[in-house]
């Protein structure tokens, strides 16, 4: 016997939703930090963490997010 | 003859104005500060000095980072997000919320340093008030 029609429907929409919370899972928990200066020119840079200027920049952010608080 | 609404000097009143009308628009806005040109706090959302410690402390680190004086900054971490803009004589540093739309942020944080360039809605209703009266 086939399922109901709107069940077929039900089925679809929680698994679109389930795929699209699986994505959101999935860019939160792979997203690393990170930064980007941009200069005038248009020049764009970006620092890693691992860098003393990259960490420096980090910390400096990190108190403005305190700052924040 | 210049434009009165274009070279009023910005007040600490309309830095306030501008950084509320942030804080209005903007979902993701925390907090932040707006400094003038020489780093002086016109407003912040919390205690001045520590927001003009934070502020001018990202300012160098991102200079430095970049070995030039630069126009924004956008540094995403794990409790959030900070962006800093550099205009006309303003700087404005936004803490906001995790996962926050860059050009969205950006685009308010530019929105409300041209709004403070322009000297804040006092001065606009002061512009338009002598021109009025001029003509």
């Amino acid at each position: 016997m086939p399922p109901k029609p709107h069940r077929v429907l039900m089925d679809r929409v929680t698994g679109y939703a389930d795929e699209a919370s699986a994505y959101l899972r999935r860019r939160r928990l792979t997203r690393k930090p990170f930064s980007r200066v941009f200069v005038s020119g248009g020049r764009i840079s970006a620092c890693e963490a691992e860098t003393d200027e990259g960490r420096a920049l980090f910390l400096a952010a990190a108190d403005v997010l305190d700052a924040a608080r | 003859m210049p434009d009165p609404s274009t070279s009023a000097p910005a007040s600490a009143a309309d830095a306030e104005s501008a950084l509320e009308q942030l804080e209005a628009i903007s979902a993701d806005f925390r907090g932040g500060v707006i400094l003038d040109s020489a780093g002086k706090v016109l407003a912040a959302t919390g205690e001045h000095e520590t927001w003009q410690v934070a502020g001018s402390a990202l300012f160098e680190a991102a200079d430095q980072a970049a070995g030039d004086a630069v126009s924004h900054v956008h540094v995403g971490t794990e409790d959030g997000e900070v962006f800093a803009v550099r205009q006309n004589d303003f700087a404005l540093v936004a803490a906001a919320d995790r996962f926050a739309l860059a050009g969205l942020m950006l685009f308010d944080i530019r929105a409300a340093l041209r709004e403070l360039r322009r000297g804040g809605v006092g001065a606009r209703v002061s512009a338009t008030e002598s021109k009025a009266a001029a003509a």
